[in-house]
């Protein structure tokens, strides 16, 4: 039996697959990188082949995708939007536009059938639209990341944040918590901005049913319900959104290989 | 206590509420009364030679002064992000963005968006993103479209330079008379000269008459207030209706009324409106009693046209404005404001979705501060894409400079 | 004037002058001081016609902010401006602008050097009118350049600096023909050097070089074979990186490629009437005119002379011009079967987003 590891060194974290011949996810781990991506994506490879009982020798391909994939000693580097592509039409077979919005970055692909990028924007230099910016906006409020979610379902309004610099966005956060703006309100707005920006980058592909999302902030429910209002349409999220590229990447490894 | 009423309203913005509904309503039906009149509808920028338009019985629509009613009606950045989302950058003029979106979106779009042209006039002496833009829409109507390339101008206006300008002009002429199956009448053509001279002098007296102290406008009122010279420049309406806004601010200066009340600072703007924040943005100076008794913008409309052979005339005065003069025009312009306005402190708007306008301000800043001793401030928006703008350290900044009026006044 | 060929590597005397990037002029060509200028429609010849030599002003990588250019300006302007501001131009002779875009015109207007010329070519370049008006604007501003520098201008001088620049430019064209076969990044310097040294030289080391080029050709092989248009790039940054992820640059359209070279001045016309004939025909820039769609025209037509499988648009940050247009090639490639990317960039040297980018978008070719 033949196994095939993907490999996502991202700016904040490292995910790890291991899917067997038949494309079935076996193993998964995500571990907070930093600036030593390469470590920790060799470490989590070792731990993980450890807890399945396999050998080094087992592996029939790897796949590195992500910012860090260049320094990962892997079969062949592959961008994380193919893999990303792969690794969702694979979960979705129906799906034929994928967003993804990571900790950097956010990206809107369309895919072919067969999970072949048909076309795909990123965001511009900004961190508006991208996990950072929720990062920001939960600092204002003194809430974790993970906190918004909830907070944002027991919105009774929406408070409209309408800047698209992080930072003045930041100071329009505070300026509405001065005047006593409830959270939960001010958190629907953050997450209201973020998916009228990825809205925006999902337009120029030209986005056709079904939608999929994921990357990080696939997560945080407040931002999946504003996306849903935002393109009026349920979307398809896994429920494993941080490791979908790694999956696409070990997809990837195996066609390379011959394997299907 | 009621809150002190610091601004007075002007009774002739009624009028120009009719006005431009009016303009606005014959533009949106246009198609059916004009198509069987055989009136072309033309979209132009808003330093074309309109004049030979209006002789030809073309009739002009503004993309630009629907760009700026996107603007204040707050509906600019939804339809930004339509045109974002077919491919134009965020970083391309806003009005551009807009009038785009607006033709994506007309669900979006105020009045539904602007009727489709029969041809487009795009004239370069205000930017050169007017022929990208008027470009894009060519492709998007496919219908002709007329560029008059008036080039910048680095110091003195050149004889070469008008003749070229010139031999332009009456291509278009003639580009447009087969277009419409009419001849030019010069005679036509002279009296849509002297409507526009006309409206054009009365927009200059009005402006004028805020040297007096205290002054009987502030500048959001010249932005209101601008529209019919701007898409109603050349006709009996426009010249209408100055007579009247002329006449109402005769009268305040008569009786001594003050567009701000206790007028305290005389100040002069640059550059094009913050419409979305017409009215809050001003109202941060008006309430320290701060009034922009003048500013370079709404001035760019109070240019006449030379007597003379009228299409030279008409070569000349396009080709001269404001925004396609160097530096030193630009700065000479202010100081000389600054004088005859006896104005404290300039306010100047970088503008992102102008760069022609903005990009060198900082340098005009300098040299005016260092000519005049009068302070300036810059403070970065957009004219009509509200998502740049940021309240907070915009307040902060218009502060500061208004405490350092204080002590320097 | 070929000294230096004869017992040096041509191939490295034109690396040299490009990794030189037009700011270590004074050490590698002591004893002249040339003449800088911003955009290709700055006539060249007219410098070379008075005895100075026209060095293209390109944005130095270490350049500060200047105080003088908001930050919604491009790099290129901005960086420019700094080194400039820092004196780093003094050594120049005077600077000339020809008007292309807003943010040019502006520069201009704010240029720290006391000897700053801005010529105004028209923007419709299909008219006789253009033609009258484009020679008269090249006579005067050829007048005022004599007057500055002292010298006469004489018509002579200027024949032979057409010829020169003709000479040029047909190399150009010859290394043109081999970019197929040669590596992206090696092209690329090859023709940012004619812009960066003496004329003279330039064209005797390209011709030097272009045997040993040609030899050296060796296919595309598996490569993916791409178009690249834009604006300045003043590195070889994104071709290296393109080479890196298994492409090669067949085609080119940028600013300081060959667009630059591209066309000859007719050597049996007026010198300035030809040299106007030559720009209005030229492939033109996001900031001409010569009919609706004469640039997305040649853009296609190019990718196809070339069998190009993609086409990358540079869209450096801030550049309106070249933003339209991305717009409205970007459709036109499209539905004609071309795949494009519009790659947008602030500094010329690509990162690890760029590299995403490109990345993907060779995968889905």
């Amino acid at each position: 039996m033949a196994y095939y590891l993907g490999v996502d060194i991202g700016s904040l974290t490292t995910k790890v697959a291991l899917i067997d011949q038949g494309g079935m996810l076996l193993a998964r781990a995500v571990r907070r990188s930093g600036y030593h991506g390469r470590e920790t994506a060799l470490q989590l490879v070792d731990e993980l082949l450890r807890e399945k009982g396999l050998m080094a020798g087992q592996i029939a391909g790897t796949v590195a995708t992500g910012y860090g994939r260049v320094t990962f000693p892997a079969d062949r580097e592959v961008s994380e939007i193919s893999c990303q592509a792969r690794g969702m039409v694979h979960l979705f077979p129906g799906a034929r536009t994928v967003i993804d919005i990571g900790g950097q970055d956010s990206k809107a692909i369309r895919v072919l059938p067969g999970g072949r990028v048909a076309d795909f924007a990123m965001n511009d230099k900004c961190a508006a639209g991208t996990g950072r910016f929720l990062e920001v906006m939960a600092q204002a409020l003194e809430v974790t990341v993970a906190e918004l979610g909830a907070l944002a379902a027991g919105a009774k309004g929406r408070c409209p944040i309408s800047s698209v610099c992080t930072v003045f966005a930041e100071s329009e956060v505070i300026s509405h918590l001065a005047q006593d703006t409830p959270r939960e309100d001010i958190v629907a707005g953050v997450c209201a901005a973020v998916a009228s920006r990825v809205t925006s980058l999902a337009g120029r592909v030209g986005p056709e049913p079904e939608v999929a999302f994921t990357g990080g902030v696939a997560r945080n429910r407040g931002v999946v319900h504003a996306l849903e209002t935002e393109l009026g349409r349920p979307l398809l999220v896994p429920a494993d959104p941080e490791v979908t590229a790694a999956l696409g990447a070990a997809l990837v490894a195996r066609s390379l290989t011959g394997g299907s | 206590m009621a809150k002190e009423r610091r601004y007075l309203p002007l009774r002739s913005t009624r009028y120009l509420g009719r006005t431009m509904q009016r303009y606005y309503l014959l533009t949106r039906y246009q198609r059916l009364w004009g198509r069987p009149l055989k009136r072309p509808l033309a979209w132009v920028t808003s330093g074309a030679p309109v004049e030979i338009l209006r002789a030809l019985r073309i009739d002009p629509v503004y993309p630009e002064n629907y760009g700026a009613i996107c603007g204040a009606r707050r509906v600019a950045p939804e339809l930004c992000r339509a045109a974002e989302a077919a491919g134009y950058s965020p970083d391309l003029c806003s009005y551009a963005r807009a009038g785009i979106g607006a033709i994506l979106r007309p669900d979006l779009a105020p009045m539904g968006g602007l009727p489709r042209p029969d041809l487009l006039v795009t004239c370069n002496n205000i930017c050169g993103t007017v022929l990208k833009w008027y470009e894009a829409l060519a492709r998007r109507f496919n219908v002709p479209l007329f560029i008059l390339d008036t080039p910048f101008v680095t110091g003195e206006l050149k004889q070469h330079t008008v003749d070229y300008v010139l031999e332009q002009l009456r291509g278009l002429v003639g580009g447009l008379e087969r277009l419409t199956g009419r001849r030019l009448k010069p005679a036509d053509l002279q009296k849509c000269i002297s409507l526009s001279n006309e409206a054009v002098r009365l927009w200059g007296e009005i402006r004028n008459l805020c040297r007096h102290r205290p002054s009987p406008l502030n500048t959001p009122d010249l932005f209101v207030h601008m529209a019919p010279i701007v898409v109603l420049r050349g006709t009996a309406g426009a010249v209408a209706y100055y007579r009247r806004l002329y006449d109402e601010v005769k009268e305040r200066v008569r009786a001594g009324q003050a567009a701000v009340a206790g007028e305290r600072y005389r100040l002069l703007w640059d550059n094009i409106a913050i419409w979305y924040q017409l009215f809050r943005f001003y109202h941060l100076f008006s309430e320290r009693g701060a009034c922009f008794v003048t500013d370079t913008y709404t001035g760019g409309w109070a240019a006449g046209l030379a007597p003379g052979d009228p299409l030279e005339s008409l070569a000349r005065t396009y080709t001269a404005i404001f925004l396609n003069r160097s530096v030193d025009f630009r700065v000479r312009q202010m100081v000389d404001l600054i004088r005859d306005y006896e104005v404290d402190g300039f306010v100047m708007h970088s503008n992102r979705s102008c760069k022609p306008y903005s990009l060198v301000q900082e340098e005009i800043r300098r040299r005016v501060m260092n000519e005049t001793g009068v302070p300036g401030l810059l403070v970065e928006a957009d004219m009509t894409d509200a998502r740049v703008y940021a309240e907070e350290p915009v307040r902060n900044r218009v502060q500061a400079f208004l405490e350092t009026l204080e002590m320097t006044v | 004037m070929t000294t230096a060929s004869a017992d040096r590597d041509p191939v490295m005397i034109l690396l040299e002058a490009a990794a030189s990037g037009g700011a270590g002029w004074p050490q590698l060509y002591p004893g002249s001081r040339p003449f800088g200028y911003f955009c290709s429609y700055w006539p060249e010849e007219l410098i070379l016609s008075l005895g100075r030599e026209p060095l293209r002003l390109l944005p130095p990588a270490a350049a500060g902010v200047p105080a003088r250019l908001p930050a919604y300006c491009c790099l290129p302007a901005r960086a420019c401006l700094a080194a400039g501001e820092a004196k780093e131009y003094d050594f120049l002779a005077g600077a000339g602008f020809a008007h292309t875009c807003d943010t040019i015109q502006c520069l201009a207007g704010i240029w720290p050097h006391r000897h700053t010329f801005m010529f105004v070519p028209p923007v419709t370049m299909d008219s006789p009118e253009a033609g009258t008006y484009f020679k008269a604007e090249l006579e005067r501003l050829w007048r005022r350049l004599a007057e500055t520098a002292g010298v006469q201008s004489d018509a002579h001088q200027l024949q032979r600096a057409v010829v020169l620049m003709n000479r040029i430019r047909s190399l150009a064209g010859q290394l043109d023909e081999l970019r197929p076969q040669l590596p992206s990044p090696l092209v690329a310097a090859l023709m940012r050097a004619g812009q960066l040294m003496p004329r003279a030289a330039y064209a005797a080391s390209l011709e030097a070089a272009l045997p040993a080029l040609a030899v050296k050709a060796d296919g595309v092989g598996e490569r993916r074979r791409l178009l690249i248009s834009g604006s300045i790039l003043e590195n070889d940054g994104l071709y290296v990186m393109l080479e890196e992820l298994g492409a090669r640059v067949v085609a080119d359209d940028t600013c300081t490629g060959y667009r630059h070279f591209a066309g000859l001045v007719n050597e049996r016309a007026e010198p300035l009437a030809g040299i106007a004939a030559r720009y209005a025909a030229r492939p033109p820039c996001p900031c001409r005119h010569q009919y609706l769609e004469a640039r997305l025209d040649y853009l296609l037509a190019l990718a196809r002379r070339r069998s190009a499988e993609g086409v990358v648009l540079v869209v450096r940050k801030y550049c309106d011009p070249h933003a339209w247009d991305a717009a409205a090639a970007g459709d036109r490639l499209r539905e004609a079967g071309v795949p494009v990317l519009v790659l947008e960039m602030e500094t010329s040297t690509p990162g690890g987003q760029e590299r995403t980018r490109l990345q993907a978008f060779l995968e889905c070719l």
